[in-house]
């Protein structure tokens, strides 16, 4: 037999177990959108391409007003944007992380972060403005004479911009997350700190800098602002970087934007839950192996 | 839109830089010859922040010197207080600024409790279960996915579905839950890891009381974790007013001729990032001076959010 | 201590907004205007409601209008909205708007549609929206035929890398200009636009009907110009793609194109050997160029009876008819007095043949 005054009064568990209840369904909350997401998405796209032949995916064009759906151009754009930006946030995120983590002082530090997280909350749409007015004119037309004032090069490197302080941020989290004896039996071979850094430091980070690098690479295929502004909009293939295009976000946004908006008819407004889709599988396969490079690095330490 | 572990919530610390006995030992050895390569790679990372400053400063630069000309030659009030015009001399940006601030309501009503009870869940009642790992899961991937699908959530949703009949189809209501919803992960593990850093000795301390579950979160956790939290939901506020993407897919007016007043939750909207994405279009000779305001007067109120993020946040963690 | 910090935590939260929202919200409704497009006097007594929806293209002029009517008269409320001319009808016919803009006359089903539900209109006709061709200033070609414009960018010509390769088709349709030797660098609005849907219509679906009849095209696809051109939304970006290739072309509104620099506002002829015409806002008015059409507003005439405010409204519409016209952007009416009798009078139906 339980004292009844240890299980306490009961209006107090009563509030508890009410409480309980109202947390578990916030919580589940979080599950139903990801069902909504999942279905959502599925419900159109298999909508859209029961209404299309398969075979208007491999249309050279993209165009989903005139009823083209070339399912190549945007990939094509996505990747070159993508591949772009990863060149551009890759290599300077991380440089930037090795220095905040192994070169910095704590003085320094505190200068610089705040810096990058101004970066980070820049707003997109602000970024893409810049790329037309600044990357553009001063930078690729310079770099590229008679190229086309918006093109995937441009859009790129806006993106990268964007995905720099992702970069950096990881990169320096699996920097910092390396143990410091590492560093000390470094030194104590007698390497200097360039070698402890370049042979011992960031090879021991390597799966947490892997991860950083999808997670940017991820983030750059999801960016929509900065493509839809200054990528140009062409429907066709591009060949080079220097062509005008546009990427499967920018062409879901300018479905949805324009005179006929929203209220558009027909697949044309479908096609973009296709390209949801298909923006959402490849993201989210991105991010899990992603965090299967993260987790391993929590294991590894 | 991924976990960006910049704009998150106080953590504990990692080892911070090279303990002493390391650096007076690498000091000894590299302090007589700084050779080549030495200098050359701690060139190359500078160089590499340098590239992030001057972009951060090309970028604040292209948009500062034109847009103060025109806020100071108009006036702030009057260009905040003006709806929009298709005469540049005239147009302002208050339907952006009701919109936007509108939705910034909605999502602290909606996705501040909601994301904190959930959080609450995980850290202090699930446990660990499948189905709270699970919930885990779900909720990683949530923030990454890409924030022009949760526009097409939204459209779906709140501007074309089930509830279509509540918030009026394309209206800053659908704005505001979708941005809800696109939040919501980043403020539950902002919060959730407040939640854990909180030491368990001090929950423990209370249940030898004979306090509940309930009476130990309320007044033992989260009194200690509220700036984490804080700062996890402001910063994720301020990433939420700045998207253009899923608003654009649910229907924003890019003009803002008809967009509307303050109360007006059902009817048409626009919002200051919408608006971002239209101006440039717009003939450059006379409208880029009212678009570099435009951009100025949003960067203010992000950035503003931002730092008030960041001063709370240093504000919390200097006491801990 | 039921936790002070925990709340004064929550309102914290609540502050940030509520702030930027105390500091805008004394917002005037009746936005003072330094600087009205025309002098025409807005009736100041009356008070209610005007909604208006339909083409996005006349949505800039309406918007104009309500923005000068209200700044002298804040107690009528006017929203306007711009779906399209189609959706305005619809929504027109169905009692639930008082005006409708539109950048085409109603068509006949959509006028049996207002017919059917009781809706008599005054069809007004307010300005002109001109579009023009555009190749850099540099550029040889003198004029352009419809003809010609189908073979460069109509559905046909999908693929043509090179100006010379719509020569022959040019000249199956009856032309005989001869093209420069240039690659073809085609910049214009995308689909989602009104100058888009025009420049189709008035170009396109005219030599596309005769290339349908003889067979050599399925009528679904002339709705429509070739996809493979460079789209945007933004007539900057226009402007500036065509001006920098010597092979340009491409198509933007009238006021835009004419202030712009360094472009050639082409000479165009309807039909192959016509004559060609520049456009300017006085071919533009008399008809002469042909890439133009009429915009218009539809008033719902039981309505106008019964609501002063939309009577005041539409009066002070057309007593500064021109200026409102010209200040968004679009050419003004050769003569507006018909406009003008046909809404004291009240007449009721469309004035097309």
């Amino acid at each position: 037999m339980i004292p009844t005054d240890l299980a306490g009064d009961t209006r107090r568990r009563a509030i508890d177990r009410g409480i309980g209840i109202c947390m578990t369904g916030a919580a589940a909350t979080s599950v139903v959108i990801s069902f909504a997401i999942i279905a959502v998405l599925f419900r159109d796209a298999i909508g859209f391409l029961s209404s299309v032949d398969f075979g208007a995916l491999s249309n050279s064009i993209w165009s989903p007003r005139l009823g083209r759906f070339g399912i190549l151009s945007p990939v094509l754009g996505t990747v070159w944007v993508t591949l772009i930006a990863a060149l551009v946030a890759g290599p300077i995120g991380l440089a930037s992380a090795v220095f905040l983590s192994e070169y910095a002082n704590p003085r320094v530090r505190r200068i610089i972060k705040p810096i990058i997280e101004v970066l980070a909350s820049i707003p997109s749409v602000v970024i893409g403005y810049f790329a037309i007015r600044f990357i553009a004119p001063e930078l690729v037309m310079r770099l590229f004479p008679g190229s086309p004032g918006k093109n995937l090069m441009v859009a790129g490197l806006g993106v990268g911009l964007l995905t720099i302080p992702l970069m950096t941020s990881v990169a320096e989290d699996a920097l910092r997350a390396v143990p410091q004896s590492l560093r000390e039996a470094s030194y104590g071979l007698g390497a200097k700190k360039v070698t402890t850094v370049t042979r011992v430091v960031v090879p021991a980070a390597v799966s947490g800098l892997v991860a950083g690098m999808i997670l940017s690479i991820s983030r750059a295929i999801g960016e929509t602002m900065v493509v839809f502004l200054a990528a140009g909009g062409t429907g066709a293939r591009p060949t080079t970087p220097l062509d005008g295009g546009l990427t499967i976000t920018s062409a879901m946004a300018s479905v949805a934007s324009g005179t006929d908006n929203v209220a558009g008819v027909g697949n044309a407004f479908q096609s973009i839950f296709f390209l949801g889709l298909l923006l959402f599988l490849i993201t989210l396969s991105l991010n899990v192996v992603a965090d299967r490079f993260v987790r391993r690095v929590r294991q590894k330490y | 839109m991924s976990i960006d572990t910049t704009q998150t919530a106080p953590r504990p610390t990692p080892p911070t830089a090279p303990a002493s006995a390391s650096q007076a030992v690498s000091t000894q050895i590299e302090s007589r010859r700084r050779d080549l390569a030495s200098s050359a790679f701690q060139l190359m990372l500078i160089a590499s922040l340098m590239i992030v400053l001057a972009a951060l400063l090309a970028t604040l630069a292209s948009v500062a010197p034109g847009g103060l000309e025109v806020l100071r030659s108009r006036g702030v009030a009057d260009f905040i207080q003006r709806p929009f015009s298709i005469r540049p001399q005239q147009t302002g940006v208050y339907q952006g600024i009701v919109g936007t601030v509108t939705s910034a309501l909605i999502v602290t009503l909606v996705a501040f409790p909601l994301g904190l009870a959930s959080a609450i869940w995980i850290e202090e009642y699930a446990g660990d279960t499948r189905i709270s790992r699970l919930i885990n899961v779900v909720i990683r991937n949530l923030a990454g996915v890409p924030a022009i699908v949760y526009g097409l959530l939204g459209y779906a949703i709140f501007v074309a579905g089930p509830f279509k009949s509540i918030t009026g189809g394309r209206s800053v209501l659908s704005a505001g839950l979708t941005l809800s919803v696109l939040v919501l992960p980043i403020v539950i593990i902002t919060s959730a890891e407040a939640i854990r850093a909180v030491p368990s000795s001090l929950r423990d301390g209370g249940y030898a009381m004979g306090a509940t579950r309930w009476q130990v979160t309320r007044t033992l956790v989260l009194p200690n974790a509220i700036g984490g939290i804080l700062t996890g939901t402001i910063l994720g506020l301020a990433r939420a007013l700045g998207e253009a993407a899923p608003l654009i897919l649910i229907g924003a007016k890019q003009s803002g001729f008809s967009a509307g007043n303050w109360g007006d939750l059902t009817g048409d909207f626009t919002a200051l990032p919408v608006l971002i994405s239209d101006w440039p279009t717009r003939p450059v000779s006379q409208w880029d001076g009212v678009t570099q305001a435009l951009i100025l007067v949003t960067l203010v109120i992000i950035l503003g959010i931002n730092a008030a993020g960041i001063v709370l946040r240093n504000r919390f963690t200097d006491k801990d | 201590m039921i936790s002070k910090k925990l709340r004064l935590a929550m309102a914290t939260s609540v502050v940030v907004p509520a702030l930027a929202l105390g500091a805008c919200a004394k917002k005037d409704s009746s936005a003072n205007n330094a600087d009205p497009a025309t002098k025409a006097k807005a009736d100041t007594s009356v008070s209610g409601k005007i909604v208006v929806s339909g083409s996005s293209t006349v949505e800039p002029i309406t918007a104009l209008v309500r923005e000068d009517f209200i700044a002298q008269n804040g107690n009528v409320d006017i929203s306007v909205d711009g779906p399209g001319t189609g959706d305005g009808f619809k929504l027109f016919c169905n009692g639930e708007t008082d005006i409708s803009d539109a950048s085409r006359p109603i068509k006949d089903e959509e006028a049996q549609a207002c017919v059917d539900t009781g809706v008599e209109f005054i069809e007004l006709k307010i300005g002109i929206d001109g579009i023009s061709v555009i190749a850099p200033e540099a550029s040889p070609v003198k004029c352009l035929s419809f003809a010609d414009l189908y073979a460069l960018v109509g559905p046909e010509s999908e693929g043509f890398t090179k100006w010379t390769d719509a020569e022959p088709l040019a000249k199956q349709l009856g032309s005989n200009t001869s093209f420069p030797d240039a690659n073809l660098v085609i910049t214009a609005p995308g689909t989602e636009s009104g100058t888009y849907d025009s420049f189709v219509e008035l170009v396109i679906e005219s030599v596309g009907k005769t290339r349908v009849k003889d067979g050599k095209i399925a009528e679904d696809k002339i709705g429509a110009t070739r996809a493979d051109y460079s789209a945007s939304p933004d007539d900057n970006s226009i402007i500036e793609g065509v001006a920098s290739d010597p092979g340009g072309l491409g198509w933007v509104g009238f006021a835009f194109a004419d202030q712009a620099e360094g472009l050639k506002l082409m000479p165009i002829t309807k039909d192959p050997g016509g004559t060609c015409v520049e456009p300017s806002s006085a071919t533009i008015q008399d008809g002469s160029y042909p890439i133009s059409r009429s915009l218009y507003i539809y008033v719902n005439k039981a309505k106008a009876e019964q609501n002063k405010a939309l009577a005041a409204f539409i009066d002070f519409y057309l007593d500064g008819l021109d200026g409102f016209v010209e200040a968004a952007d679009y050419i003004p009416l050769e003569d507006s007095s018909t406009t003008k009798s046909l809404w004291t009078a009240r007449t009721v139906g469309t004035q097309q043949g």
